[in-house]
């Protein structure tokens, strides 16, 4: 009985009749997704093209051998392209989908070629079909030679892992160990801390600031709200996803975040706590320090964030040199940090500065043990 | 009949784009490429390029870097880092810039001295930012009177908007249902922002999809380019002026007042009546698919012979693209035509500058869509090129003026141009096809007694069309061929008295 199911599961297969589907849809960046399949002669097939990229594309299927042909026969079509979809009149082009825009599909059903061969497929819209192509193999046996010698599907896609290195720290061993690994730098410089990426990163406004201090320490301080955010030890930033721009991304933070506000604000100007009128005004680089400026209630605010001396922490200066009234500097018991305060006195979580003191006073914002957020 | 690229990078993609250029290209002896060497490590998605007073060149990098170039010992030095996507850069002085990054436009300062800046003040962050990843931010430019200007992008309904966001959010700004157009949930994207003198940022003019590219010309005139999608059939030029709609829909609910609801919910004839067409349309797949900067030619003939015309950029092919306007019917409207093709030029052309010298210096960059990296230079040879100067509505036709006399019996023959037309459509589909497309056929033609301008009478004229002129063989009476033979004019409005 068994062995009566598998016959008649073979025969399904083989059947002409079964129509399989094939969807390929579009990467950032030129690419189809899918850059090569193998199909059995004379199968039918339905081939669904979705496009998710933000360009326009389409998708034909050529003869053997001819992709560069199509290519270059839709250039010449010139100024009548739009309105021939980018399809030249050629022999050599078998099936065609015509310009599908962003976020639509369109479906091509056909019958592949009973000759065996390698058809490539290929986008020809203007600019596009050098590098935006994959590669149809007809044959009985699946064959198909190792994706890295495969001659017919662009370079970039021979190797299909990301050779855009992210490792902020590349200067130093990962898991203890040297790497030899070349690095392709990510800037014309060796970046030496402190210093500054302007970033999209979660847990802040998009506004964000990150800063990498020396000993592997970083912090996200917040423009669009004026306030330290998050701290991490262990690591800086991976922009590699940031940097290639298509696509709602972020950057992300290696390491181990010790410290998430969790205040309100954490400056408040009267006993109810009272968020204050923020407003963002910039940094200055002080022996590459940022010190942020921002004012609260249109009073002058300044901000130098260094790392504690023991490098487990921070150490956070303010600047008040304007203020007139009493200034409570908010704390949470859970953000993860143990504070210290050489001037004021604490009330609980709050810290409360005379005028005269909040002129300048530091935090310092110890790691607790375990403190991992 | 001599170029020379000076180097080429063979990156992966460069390779190809080298092939492509060898196809399609009539060589340039009027303009000439060079290839700027950029300092290693640096990935050059250029994002603007400006002069110092002191002559050197300014750059800003997709991951954050300020450079600046001496153009006589072509070194490279660093200005400033760690910046957020800065598309724009205004100089000025030496040791100042104004940038626009994505969350503010930022004064950018060396205040010591040392060559580096070490103060980053925020001069306006008065517009709302979702973390949208088409949130791009453009300009910023100044007019006459020290006002700037900046071009805020849609967002993007390929993306979203983060949880977190900074502005008040207003749902109204986006199509609710179908996914994919773009939209403005926060204040103010989509609009072209002035900012006074007064430090307040102040709506100007709304309806901007993508408006990568903002500039002035001579006369003061402040345009923007936009690129083909959602609403926009095919990318425009837009003479931008304050209180005026350019088209894309979300916008509207951040101007004063608004209380119609959904924008995307207005029946399109009510949105088309409201909006202020392209100046000039770039038909797509033909002479641009993503136009980037315009600049005016003020270098008064040091670039050749096309003073006070604008110049804007391609990014989706080797290409620099040339515009000439002029009044009708009170409004700016004019034709578009390739400026130089190929000839070793890149693609991604995103950003342009003049250099003291009159070289047009370009920024190039691709940032996940079509385009190259780097930065190349346009140098003009001093032999003036065999082209169309301008192209000017008649009340019968079009006169074409070229740059030099041209050789009568072909500049005489219709055969020699041939026109159609078509018109696109204003819809939230993305882009347009191309309608009616007719061949309008020339019924006189005159030539001038100095034989640089052609006269043509067309059989119909109608506004609101593209009318796509194709040139023949014409030669310039000293035999040279015209550099291009592929003008567009966008007909928004008739001559008074044209025939219909």
């Amino acid at each position: 009985m068994l062995a009566l199911l598998s016959i008649v599961q073979l025969y399904a297969q083989n059947n002409t009749d079964t129509v399989r589907t094939i969807k390929i849809d579009v990467l950032v960046g030129l690419q189809f997704d899918l850059v090569r399949f193998n199909v059995r002669p004379g199968e039918k097939l339905n081939l669904i093209f979705s496009n998710s990229d933000d360009m326009s594309h389409n998708l034909l299927i050529t003869k053997p051998g001819t992709r560069l042909e199509v290519v270059n026969e839709a250039l010449k079509l010139g100024q009548k392209g739009p309105e021939m979809d980018y399809i030249p009149n050629s022999l050599s082009v078998l099936w065609s989908i015509p310009v599908v825009n962003p976020n639509q599909f369109r479906t091509l059903s056909f019958t592949a070629p009973k000759q065996e061969g390698v058809y490539p497929y290929v986008c020809t819209i203007p600019g596009h079909g050098f590098i935006m192509f994959g590669a149809m193999y007809v044959n009985a046996d699946g064959r198909m030679p190792e994706l890295k010698d495969d001659p017919n599907i662009p370079p970039n896609r021979k190797a299909e892992d990301n050779t855009m290195l992210s490792n902020q720290h590349s200067n130093h061993p990962l898991n203890g160990e040297p790497q030899p690994v070349k690095i392709k730098p990510l800037h014309p410089y060796t970046p030496v801390s402190p210093y500054i990426y302007r970033v999209f990163i979660y847990g802040a406004s998009p506004a964000a600031i990150a800063v990498s201090l020396p000993g592997d320490l970083s912090y996200c301080w917040d423009a669009g709200t004026c306030k330290l955010r998050f701290a991490w030890s262990g690591g800086f930033l991976d922009n590699s996803e940031l940097w290639k721009g298509k696509g709602d991304v972020s950057a992300k933070v290696v390491g181990n975040v010790f410290f998430r506000d969790k205040t309100q604000f954490p400056f408040s100007f009267s006993a109810d706590n009272k968020v204050p009128k923020l407003d963002y005004k910039g940094y200055k680089l002080i022996n590459r320090y940022p010190e942020f400026h921002y004012t609260l209630n249109g009073i002058d605010v300044y901000e130098l964030i260094l790392p504690k001396a023991d490098g487990k922490g921070l150490n956070r200066t303010f600047r008040i040199p304007n203020v007139k009234s009493t200034v409570w500097f908010n704390t949470d018991q859970s953000d993860g940090v143990k504070y210290e305060a050489l001037k004021g006195s604490w009330e609980g979580n709050r810290l409360k500065l005379t005028s005269k003191e909040a002129r300048r006073f530091s935090i310092i914002m110890s790691v607790k043990e375990g403190g991992i957020l | 009949m001599k170029y020379k690229v000076i180097s080429i990078y063979m990156t992966g993609m460069l390779l190809f784009t080298c092939l492509e250029s060898i196809i399609a290209q009539i060589t340039n002896d009027s303009y000439r490429v060079e290839t700027i060497k950029m300092p290693d490590g640096l990935t050059s998605e250029t994002g603007a390029v400006e002069f110092l007073p002191d002559g050197r060149l300014v750059a800003s990098f997709t991951r954050g870097e300020v450079m600046i170039y001496n153009t006589l010992t072509r070194e490279w030095k660093l200005f400033a880092e760690g910046l957020h996507d800065p598309l724009g850069i205004l100089v000025i002085s030496n040791s100042e810039l104004l940038i626009m990054q994505r969350p503010e436009l930022t004064r950018v300062k060396d205040t010591d001295g040392d060559g580096t800046a070490d103060l980053y003040e925020k001069v306006t962050d008065d517009f709302g930012l979702s973390g949208n990843y088409h949130e791009f931010n453009y300009g910023p430019v100044k007019d006459k009177d020290g006002n700037l200007f900046i071009a805020l992008n849609s967002s993007s309904g390929g993306g979203n908007i983060r949880s977190e966001v900074r502005g008040q959010i207003n749902p109204l700004g986006r199509e609710s249902g179908s996914k994919g157009q773009m939209f403005s949930n926060l204040p103010y994207r989509g609009w072209m922002m002035k900012l006074g003198k007064d430090g307040k940022l102040q709506p100007f003019a709304s309806g901007f999809r993508s408006p990568n590219g903002i500039g002035f010309d001579l006369e003061g005139n402040l345009f923007a380019t936009d690129n083909q999608g959602d609403w926009v059939g095919t990318s425009p030029l837009h003479h931008v002026q304050e209180g005026k709609f350019y088209g894309h829909p979300g916008s509207l609910v951040w101007q004063k007042g608004w209380n119609r609801g959904n924008p995307f919910l207005l029946p399109i004839p009510v949105l088309d009546s409201m909006r202020t067409r392209g100046a000039v349309l770039f038909p797509h797949g033909i002479i641009a698919n993503s136009p980037t900067q315009p600049v005016c030619d003020n270098t008064a003939g040091k670039f050749g012979p096309f003073s006070g015309q604008l110049i804007i950029g391609e990014m989706n092919k080797e290409r620099i693209v040339r515009v000439m306007l002029e009044r009708v019917g009170g409004e700016l409207q004019g034709a578009c035509i390739p400026f130089l093709e190929g000839n070793g030029l890149r693609k991604g052309n995103n950003r342009l500058v003049f250099a003291p010298d009159g070289s047009l210096w370009i920024g190039q960059n691709s940032h996940g869509w079509l385009g190259d990296q780097g930065i190349q230079r346009i140098i003009f040879t001093g032999k003036t090129p065999a082209d169309i100067y301008s192209m000017n509505l008649t009340e019968k036709g079009f006169d074409l003026t070229f740059t030099e006399p041209l050789e009568v019996s072909a500049a005489t023959n219709s055969e020699n141009f041939k026109f159609r037309h078509y018109y696109y459509k204003y819809q939230s589909k993305y882009g347009s096809d191309q309608f009616d497309i007719q061949n309008v056929p020339v019924t006189d033609i005159k030539i001038s007694n100095d034989r640089k301008k052609v006269s043509l009478t067309l059989a119909t004229l109608k506004s609101g069309y593209v009318y796509e002129l194709n040139l023949g063989d014409i030669k310039t009476s000293t035999g040279n061929s015209l550099n291009n033979k592929l003008i567009c004019y966008t007909l928004n409005k008739l001559k008074s008295s044209s025939i219909n």
